[in-house]
């Protein structure tokens, strides 16, 4: 699954792979919880996506993953230990996160936005180093963005501002990147564009990449691992052609159809019933 | 395979280095700090030689030396007076940029959410009251800094949320406000034209005691001042990002908060609420720089600039009125802050 040689574009780097766990974990907001008790861990170094219908918990699951939302109760571990009890900025070089839809901030160019991934590296007597330079150097060739590096982020196309920011977590040289519905508001083609990265980030660079979609299709497409949630709950998880059933799609979604192998790469593939 | 200084990923940036320590300067904003500062210096020279005596810029500099005939006017009757209109409009130039980048609002000033209000009204109190001039300064303080501990109690929620940090605070800067005109009708007449003056801001009659009062809190918060110019590089960010990259968000935003209403309510107490400079400087250096968010240093020369400038108009203009440099930063603040509005609307 993980390759022992990382492609040079990657820096020739060999990634530890990361193990990502919850054990008896709640979480919410307010007085309301949206995950009781939790129990879940998920592979080292593969590529899992997390599924479930609207509210499911989903994103507050990844979100705290990620330590961007602190449990009410049990713990998120990242191998073994508790990641909420980590030094933020230590966590950082392990573990990066891209939020749903960030807000671009004014008047900041792309490399600038990249060279902000350094910021776990930095102190305000050392700001710069070569190794800073190299990653974001790094970054923009992974994400082919070397061409527009000195364009203003707010002026591209949504497909390009999501790889920029998806550059800014890979400057973060981290072993763990975490995305939450990374596709949302972007089209087919720019949708593909961004899953092939995060494939190619998992394969070659060997990074242990999560993240929430709301596609089922490119989620059985791309994942090693699925998770399926409904109601803060793990309904089912593994691989998506153990997974993905028209009675998951029924139970879990209310949704009726079938299930067939997909054309191309004969992964589980989901064909919604006739509209009535 | 390279040795020395690595270079800047983004254009128009430099690492400089000294030993261990590596810095990263942005050339435009070093450009524009030094422009800043020769204007500052200029705008001072004519300050110190326009009034009832004129004294040519030659014979300032002069002056300024210890030498000529206008030691006098230029040295002490004129200087002291400069001195806290520049240390004043540098305290408002930091506070407004700091205020600006961690709400990420450009209207975010310490006028806006309520520091100016609350010191007016403690102010407003001291002069209704037998209490002497000396506790006009430590009671504007504190009323500055209760009104900016009420805005961030009121915005807080699970942290200090940016939009809700701005909505509060103009809600809280018109409620003392209101406050203020209660307590000036019900004062007997002499007070409230006292106050009125007060609160336009006004650095008339004031010397070093005052600067000192000023000078000393902001050697004091240097350190945190050289730290804060790049941390506020991240409380630009989406607060979720931030985190991601580490960085513990809701102290950062809180501690150079905090700093910013410290700098402002210091400013206030010694010379009164002078309007629109906080505001102005920092979008004036963020344009001039061409940068996401206010840059500390240039919006602090940019503020002793404008205030200097300010105080120059409002001494002569109506010569031999002299108008409170507040009424003047409010005049030309007005419709440069409708200009901001229009334009950011799409």
């Amino acid at each position: 699954m993980t390759t022992e040689h990382p492609s040079p574009a990657d820096g020739g780097e060999s990634r530890a792979p990361v193990r990502l766990a919850a054990r008896d974990l709640s979480v919410g907001y307010g007085n309301r919880l949206i995950i009781e008790g939790l129990d879940l861990e998920l592979p080292a170094g593969a590529f899992t996506v997390v599924i479930g219908p609207n509210a499911c918990g989903k994103s507050t699951l990844l979100r705290t993953l990620a330590r961007l939302l602190t449990p009410r109760g049990g713990a998120a571990l990242i191998d073994g230990t508790d990641l909420h009890a980590q030094p933020t900025r230590e966590l950082a070089r392990r573990l990066s996160v891209l939020p749903q839809s960030p807000v671009t901030p004014e008047g900041v160019t792309v490399a600038d936005l990249v060279a902000r991934g350094r910021q776990p590296y930095q102190r305000w007597f050392r700001q710069w180093g070569s190794e800073d330079s190299a990653a974001v150097e790094r970054a923009l060739a992974l994400t082919g963005l070397a061409d527009v590096r000195d364009q203003s982020v707010e002026a591209l196309s949504g497909g390009q501002r999501q790889r920029v920011w998806i550059a800014m977590t890979l400057a973060q040289d981290t072993d763990a990147l975490l995305l939450d519905e990374p596709t949302t508001y972007l089209d087919l083609a720019h949708q593909v564009e961004v899953l092939d990265l995060l494939r190619r980030l998992n394969r070659d660079g060997g990074r242990t990449v999560i993240a929430v979609l709301h596609d089922l299709n490119q989620a059985c497409r791309y994942a090693d691992h699925l998770v399926v949630m409904k109601d803060g709950r793990v309904v089912d998880q593994g691989a998506p052609d153990k997974v993905m059933s028209a009675e998951t799609l029924a139970d879990v979604f209310g949704l009726g159809g079938v299930v067939v192998p997909c054309p191309v790469t004969g992964a589980p593939m989901v064909v919604p019933d006739a509209p009535a | 395979m390279k040795t020395g200084v690595p270079s800047y990923p983004v254009a128009g940036r430099v690492v400089a280095s000294a030993g261990p320590l590596t810095f990263v300067l942005r050339r435009r904003a070093a450009a524009v700090f030094l422009l800043l500062l020769a204007l500052t210096a200029v705008a001072v020279v004519l300050s110190l030689g326009v009034g009832s005596t004129f004294v040519a810029p030659a014979d300032v500099v002069r002056a300024l030396a210890g030498d000529g005939p206008f030691t006098v006017v230029v040295q002490d009757l004129r200087l002291p007076r400069i001195v806290v209109a520049l240390t004043v409009g540098t305290l408002l130039g930091l506070s407004g940029a700091l205020l600006q980048a961690i709400s990420r609002n450009p209207l975010a000033s310490p006028d806006v959410i309520g520091v100016s209000q609350g010191a007016g009204f403690a102010a407003t109190v001291v002069m209704s009251t037998d209490l002497g001039a000396a506790w006009l300064g430590p009671f504007a303080l504190l009323g500055g800094l209760a009104a900016a501990t009420l805005v961030f109690t009121l915005s807080w929620r699970y942290g200090l949320a940016a939009r809700r940090f701005v909505l509060c605070g103009i809600a809280v800067a018109l409620a003392t406000k209101a406050l203020t005109e209660i307590f000036i009708v019900g004062a007997d007449a002499i007070d409230g034209q006292r106050a009125q003056i007060w609160l336009a801001g006004s650095v008339a009659g004031t010397g070093y005691p005052e600067a000192r009062i000023l000078l000393i809190p902001l050697l004091v918060l240097l350190p945190v001042l050289l730290w804060a110019g790049r941390a506020m590089d991240t409380t630009a960010l989406d607060d979720g990002v931030a985190r991601g990259l580490g960085v513990r968000v809701t102290q950062r935003r809180l501690l150079l908060g905090v700093v910013a209403v410290v700098l402002a309510a210091l400013a206030i107490s010694q010379a009164g609420a002078v309007d629109f400079v906080a505001l102005a400087a920092a979008q004036l250096a963020r344009r001039l720089v061409r940068a996401g968010r206010p840059p500390l240093a240039c919006s602090a020369v940019a503020g002793a600039l404008l205030t200097v400038v300010a105080d120059l108009i409002a001494r002569t203009a109506f010569a031999p009125v002299q108008l409170p440099v507040g009424v003047l930063t409010a005049v030309l603040g007005g419709p440069y802050l409708l200009w901001l509005l229009v334009r950011r609307t799409p």
